[in-house]
């Protein structure tokens, strides 16, 4: 257990260590890539969350753009740490986030499509009614 | 790439606000509160992107997602929840089990991500360090080439133009296939939402089954 904890609490004490507390206000005063790219984590932990412990099979569909638009902030993230260090193509991950939209906007029409198609059949939209395909 | 003086500060505004409306998102009771939850979430990202100077990607954002996407969701919402109110004391959430395991699945999640991101950036800093120190000074250069709007206090941003060109210039094909997709899902979805009396106007349907559906 002691060997466990041990590298935990290295960490939590070279947090605390002032250089690095310094570091920490630095970082928060001039938000750089990392805190883009956390923020990006974030809403992709939220739209799991959601999709994992929902009923209503609407509120899922929200939370798949919810991860979506995460995977978009980390691209557009990307494209201008690229072109800061001054590659060359570096707008292709706004090109590609153009296309993550599309998709998106199609998978809604789909995914909303066959909701009222499902409604009209079963009458419910609370995912663990929806049980034809469980044994 | 780092954000100064007020930039930082409408960072961490629109950030927070984009993940507590994320969260309340998730947790609202209503269905339409949940909508209009994604929309603000959407518009703080779409605060985001111009931060980082996607201007172009923003409008699509706010265009598509809100101006499109939400207002098919609230129909559909409203479409499917006759009579919500005699069932809002359903359940929410799945079984507490479920709950539970998504929660702690969530934060070993966000513990990971987060500690894989810093490490991963200190390693990346370090990698480009020579070119970043010259941004500040280029960025300058790029800002004073740029040619100012009619109004004459605004200067008017190359990032469309950019993103047009390797759009058409590196992309044509997928942007192609892009509009079929988009034609697959308009047909799909009409296909889909049409009833068996819309489907009988068009002569799929055999007789007998459109005769089995009246009589029920």
């Amino acid at each position: 257990m002691t060997n466990l904890l041990t590298p935990i609490f290295a960490f939590i004490f070279q947090e605390a260590a002032t250089s690095r507390g310094e570091q920490i206000i630095q970082g928060i005063k001039n938000p750089d890539l990392s805190k883009f790219l956390v923020i990006g984590a974030l809403l992709f932990i939220i739209g799991v969350a959601g999709v994992l412990s929902r009923r209503n099979i609407i509120v899922i569909f929200m939370s798949i753009e919810l991860i979506l638009n995460a995977a978009n902030l980390n691209f557009i993230a990307f494209s201008r740490y690229l072109q800061d260090i001054g590659s060359v193509n570096a707008v292709a991950g706004q090109v590609f986030t153009v296309f993550i939209i599309v998709v998106a906007a199609a998978e809604a029409a789909i995914g909303l499509g066959i909701v009222i198609a499902l409604y009209r059949n079963k009458e419910t939209i609370w995912v663990d009614e929806i049980d034809l395909l469980k044994w | 790439m780092t954000l100064t003086g007020w930039e930082a500060v409408f960072f961490w505004v629109f950030s927070i606000a984009a993940l507590i409306a994320g969260l309340l998102t998730i947790m609202a009771r209503n269905a339409v509160h949940s909508a209009l939850f994604l929309i603000s979430a959407l518009v703080s990202i779409a605060a985001l992107f111009i931060l980082l100077g996607a201007e172009f990607i923003a409008g699509v954002q706010i265009l598509v997602y809100v101006g499109g996407v939400m207002v098919l969701f609230l129909f559909v919402i409203m479409l499917v929840n006759v009579g919500a109110e005699e069932r809002g004391r359903e359940r929410l959430f799945n079984r507490p089990a479920q709950v539970t395991t998504t929660t702690v699945l969530a934060l070993l999640l966000a513990f990971g991500l987060v500690y894989a991101v810093n490490q991963g950036y200190s390693g990346l800093k370090g990698k480009n360090s020579a070119a970043l120190t010259q941004v500040e000074a280029r960025r300058a250069i790029e800002q004073q080439e740029l040619s100012s709007a009619a109004t004459g206090t605004f200067k008017i941003t190359k990032d469309t133009e950019r993103v047009g060109g390797s759009l058409y210039r590196y992309a044509s094909l997928p942007f192609e296939i892009a509009s079929v997709l988009l034609l697959v899902a308009i047909i799909g979805s009409v296909m889909l939402a049409r009833t068996i009396k819309q489907e009988a106007a068009v002569d799929d349907v055999d007789p007998e089954e459109l005769k089995k559906q009246k009589s029920e």
